[in-house]
């Protein structure tokens, strides 16, 4: 894969070589390489970020808020359905990516929304 | 691609999302009949054995080019209805297809959405193929292939064809 990564005026060219054991990055004429292990790590490492998220529902597209399946003060767990949106060709069930309280929610049953609005903040 | 098929479900787009999380993108859940096929909103779909009904697991695909996808979905089938079967196919957005004033095929796309991220994709297509009698309550309302051709189609050869061109509008358009 070869791309290029441009930094103010400057542009890098950039190749990405997948071995059978190890990764290596060429900048230039510049080489790294990386085994396969510390990508693991290094996975992992982005994964575990998700923890300190903020807690909270965006409308993925714009539609209609056709359900909500909680209310404020619940307890919803990550994979818990808290909404239905219907936009013109497609129905959405969206489920909470977070575990926790629901603070508030900022919409009703039959109510427009926009793409990226706040529907639900959770603690 | 691979058919699951089977002779008969509440509904193809319920077991696709049941399986979706482990299945691989273009599985494909086909039914003879469903007892309980829906389409947007939940409304019914009247789906006896004789028609097309199934639903694919789609690949991940942004939520705004899967809208694209849906509207492109009916003029698939309507082009084929067209040209295959020489009829005069309407379409009446979002995603219904009409023939002679009358619904034929429905399309229904589902997402799941986890936060942010789009999980699965399932598009659901309900297809009129092989009805010879429509209930009275709907006579007015829905049409079949067979009552405007007053002849039979192949169910799986329709079925690839549609796919084969969903497939094909997909790669175009993402």
């Amino acid at each position: 894969m070869k791309f290029t990564i441009k930094l103010g005026d400057k542009e890098y060219p950039i190749e990405v070589l997948e071995g059978e054991e190890e990764v290596k990055i060429k900048v230039g004429e510049k080489e790294f390489s990386f085994n396969k292990e510390e990508k693991v790590f290094l996975a992992k490492t982005k994964f575990e970020k998700r923890k300190f998220k903020e807690k909270k529902i965006l409308a993925p597209i714009s539609g209609t808020i056709s359900e909500i399946f909680v209310k404020e003060g619940d307890f919803v767990k990550e994979g818990q359905k808290i909404f239905l949106l219907s936009a013109m060709k497609m129905e959405n069930e969206i489920f909470s990516d977070f575990e926790g309280k629901v603070k508030k929610i900022f919409v009703k049953k039959g109510e427009n929304v926009k793409k990226d609005q706040i529907l639900l903040i959770g603690e | 691609m691979r058919i699951l098929e089977f002779e008969k479900l509440e509904s193809t787009q319920k077991k696709a999302k049941e399986i979706a999380q482990n299945s691989k993108a273009w599985t494909v859940v086909l039914a003879k009949e469903q007892t309980g096929g829906y389409g947007r909103k939940g409304n019914f779909w009247y789906s006896p054995r004789g028609g097309l009904y199934f639903s694919v697991i789609l690949p991940k695909t942004k939520i705004e080019d899967l809208q694209i996808l849906t509207i492109l979905a009916a003029f698939c089938v309507a082009k084929i209805l067209k040209e295959d079967f020489k009829l005069e196919p309407f379409i009446k957005l979002p995603n219904d297809v009409y023939v002679n004033g009358k619904k034929i095929c429905g399309i229904l796309t589902e997402n799941i959405i986890l936060g942010k991220e789009v999980k699965n994709s399932i598009i659901g297509i309900g297809l009129n193929t092989n009805i010879e009698k429509i209930p009275r309550d709907l006579q007015n309302v829905a049409t079949s292939i067979k009552i405007e051709l007053k002849k039979e189609v192949d169910n799986k050869e329709l079925l690839k064809k549609i796919l084969e061109e969903l497939k094909e509008k997909l790669e175009i358009i993402s």
